[in-house]
């Protein structure tokens, strides 16, 4: 199925799954599960695991599945499954579910991951983890490409919607062998060949009506009853409006037709060209209306402008809410960086001669070219505003910030900055022997970085560098 | 001081791949495009909310790439989608905020409204550009088209003659110019389904 902006939802979700799956309890090796039990350690464990997590994907991603296309944009199984775990560190709800969901399962049975069936069960809840995750990104990038709201919940039910159609689409096919059912869902007995079948070309052709006798039937016939007729109540408030259904179908089968010969979907890991363009407008559009703002202090007052901020949409019927795992914001107390000594000493002062020496022996022990850390540091741009608001980090810490926000590799990266042997950023291993420092301590400063930077992004300092 | 184009992909990044639980989108499409467009800047709580919600800022972000892709795609349209046309939407510049308002272009600039003064009232008339790329099709289709305003009210609805026209009585008691600075100072042209 395809819906404008959605990249999950079409049939090789099934192998990003599966990769998924595969990759996570790789990672899980890695990780101290018994912290799971316990909250306060869950954006830790969530740094850790999409660390592990990308690595086990990248190192997985020159097999033949992993690089298979996942949807009919020609996002690769692999990329998928990668932007989904970039995914997951902006919706920590999702973590904190599979982390409940883990404790609940240790206080049924204990420390079950240590037991030779761990892998089923963990398989089973990162499955659920990310198929509620993969919704939950395609719903808010529905409503960014077509500005309409859309709920977690309703594109699993556009989705049902296809699966349904699909299934009656077989049955129309076999008719001789479904008689019955066929009969069932088009409401009369069969004579011959049902014209219905031969008209029903694509979802959006298919009928509210059958949608809903198709799910009636499937109890009589397929042993298990409909998706509108379970007990659970996810959608049976849907059997009572054919009209809901009906609009649903045929934006599934309108969209189907209208991306068949589209090339992209809404492509949101963009190049810097974009991000340039569009920051333009951003910067602009909030200058506007600061100067405006400012504009109404001074002098008297414009006639009052209404506020046209959109009210919360109706929930769903039953929207299911992950209880919030509890971020502990990192108050560290970092302390920002003052504006006024900014501009001043941008690159670190150039290396003493032990230091150099020191520094190519570790770079060597590591498997990089010696003068690594050298050359990467006279690649960086001295204007950059990273740069200058990261100055008090090292070098290894800012490609870690690069590493963690956008990926190992990138091709707005200069090559001094990446590891020859794997044309990628070093690893967060790497990064961390490079700073003689340990894993844990690597993130820490790290994730600090990282928080200095949203902190500099929001003060308008930001806004005058680009004016 | 400039801004590097791994800094510009960094700030994308850090605006748009926040975690806040509950976002949901804040300003619709009408006060985002008049922002975009200089006609309305954003009031103190509306910067506010845009700035602190990312799936706002994406929506934001979707919009100012597509107008700028319309800018530059409008005088040499690509073949490969030609049929397609989901509507076309335009603003009120700032420069036609004089008192007489006599036409407003969409901003892929394949439509044209038109106003004549007609005694105290004014006729609307929806010109389509030939050199359209869906042009072909639409006439063929005969399809049902209408003009709505940033509030969404109907301001012409019919279909185009042989000369890619449709001529209405303007259907507001305001004129033009004040109508459209009242709602949203935009206009959509929209095909309206079966």
């Amino acid at each position: 199925m395809r819906l404008p902006g959605t990249r999950y939802q079409e049939h090789g979700w099934e192998q990003v799954r599966k990769l998924l799956g595969r990759c996570s309890l790789q990672a899980f090796r890695q990780i101290d599960m018994a912290l799971m039990l316990d909250a306060p350690h869950h954006a830790e464990l969530l740094d850790q695991y999409t660390d592990a997590v990308a690595a086990a994907l990248r190192l997985s991603g020159q097999g033949a599945r992993a690089e298979a296309a996942g949807n009919s944009y020609g996002d690769g199984v692999c990329e998928l499954a990668l932007s989904l775990v970039f995914e997951l560190r902006a919706q920590p709800t999702y973590w904190g579910g599979l982390m409940s969901a883990i404790a609940g399962e240790h206080a049924r049975i204990g420390a079950f991951w240590r037991q030779a069936s761990a892998d089923a069960m963990l398989r089973k809840k990162v499955n659920d983890m990310y198929a509620g995750l993969r919704d939950k990104i395609d719903a808010d990038s529905y409503t960014v490409t077509t500005g309409r709201a859309c709920s977690p919940n309703k594109m699993y039910t556009y989705r049902m919607l296809d699966t349904a159609y699909r299934d009656i689409a077989q049955l129309f096919a076999g008719w001789r062998q479904h008689a019955a059912q066929v009969g069932a869902i088009l409401g009369r007995e069969l004579a011959g060949i049902p014209i219905e079948a031969r008209q029903m070309k694509s979802i959006a052709g298919c009928k509210a009506e059958w949608i809903i006798r198709w799910s009636a039937s499937q109890e009589q016939y397929s042993g298990a009853a409909g998706p509108l007729h379970t007990k659970s109540k996810r959608f049976s408030s849907l059997k009572n409006s054919p009209e809901k259904i009906a609009a649903m179908l045929i934006e599934i089968g309108d969209y189907e037709e209208l991306s068949a010969n589209l090339d992209s979907g809404d492509d949101w890991q963009s190049d810097a060209g974009e991000a340039a363009l569009w920051l333009e407008d951003y910067w602009r559009v909030i200058g506007e209306s600061e100067a405006r703002e400012a504009e109404e202090e001074e002098e008297a007052p414009l006639p009052d402008v209404v506020d046209q901020i959109l009210q919360a949409p109706e929930p769903d019927d039953e929207e299911e809410e992950f209880e919030l795992a509890d971020e502990a914001p990192d108050d560290d107390e970092e302390g920002e960086p003052s504006e006024s000594a900014a501009v001043a000493p941008l690159l670190e002062s150039p290396a003493s001669t032990d230091q150099l020496r020191d520094e190519q022996a570790i770079a060597s022990a590591l498997s990089l070219p010696p003068r690594y850390l050298e050359l990467a540091r006279s690649a960086q741009d001295s204007g950059s505003w990273t740069l200058r608001m990261l100055k008090d980090d090292t070098l290894a810490i800012r490609l870690a910030v690069y590493h963690k926000l956008l990926g190992a590799s990138d091709d707005s990266y200069p090559d001094a900055w990446l590891d020859p042997a794997t044309g990628e950023l070093p690893t967060l291993q790497q990064l961390a022997a490079l700073d003689q420092v340990s894993m844990p301590t690597l993130r820490k400063r790290r994730n600090a970085a990282i928080d200095k930077l949203y902190a500099a992004q929001s003060r308008d300092g930001v806004k005058k560098e680009y004016a | 001081m400039n801004s590097t184009p791994i800094d510009d992909k960094l700030h994308q990044r850090l605006l748009l791949a926040r975690a806040v639980p509950g976002d949901r989108l804040m300003l619709g499409d009408d006060t985002l495009q008049a922002a975009l467009a200089g006609t309305r800047a954003l009031t103190p709580n509306e910067r506010a909310a845009l700035q602190q919600s990312p799936l706002t800022l994406r929506r934001f972000r979707h919009l100012a790439l597509q107008r700028h892709a319309a800018s530059q795609s409008a005088p040499a349209p690509t073949a490969a989608n030609d049929a397609l046309w989901p509507g076309s939407g335009g603003m009120l510049r700032a420069a036609s905020s004089s008192a007489v308002l006599d036409e407003l272009i969409t901003d892929d600039r394949y439509w044209t409204l038109h106003f004549l003064p007609n005694d105290d009232s004014w006729q609307v008339v929806l010109t389509l550009a030939p050199n359209a790329p869906f042009a072909a099709r639409l006439l063929r289709e005969q399809a049902m088209l209408r003009v709505v305003d940033g509030g969404g009210a109907i301001i012409l609805q019919g279909r185009l003659d042989a000369d890619g026209e449709c001529e209405r009585a303007w259907p507001f008691d305001t004129a033009p110019a004040s109508h459209f600075h009242l709602y949203g100072a935009s206009f959509a042209v929209e095909p309206v389904a079966p």
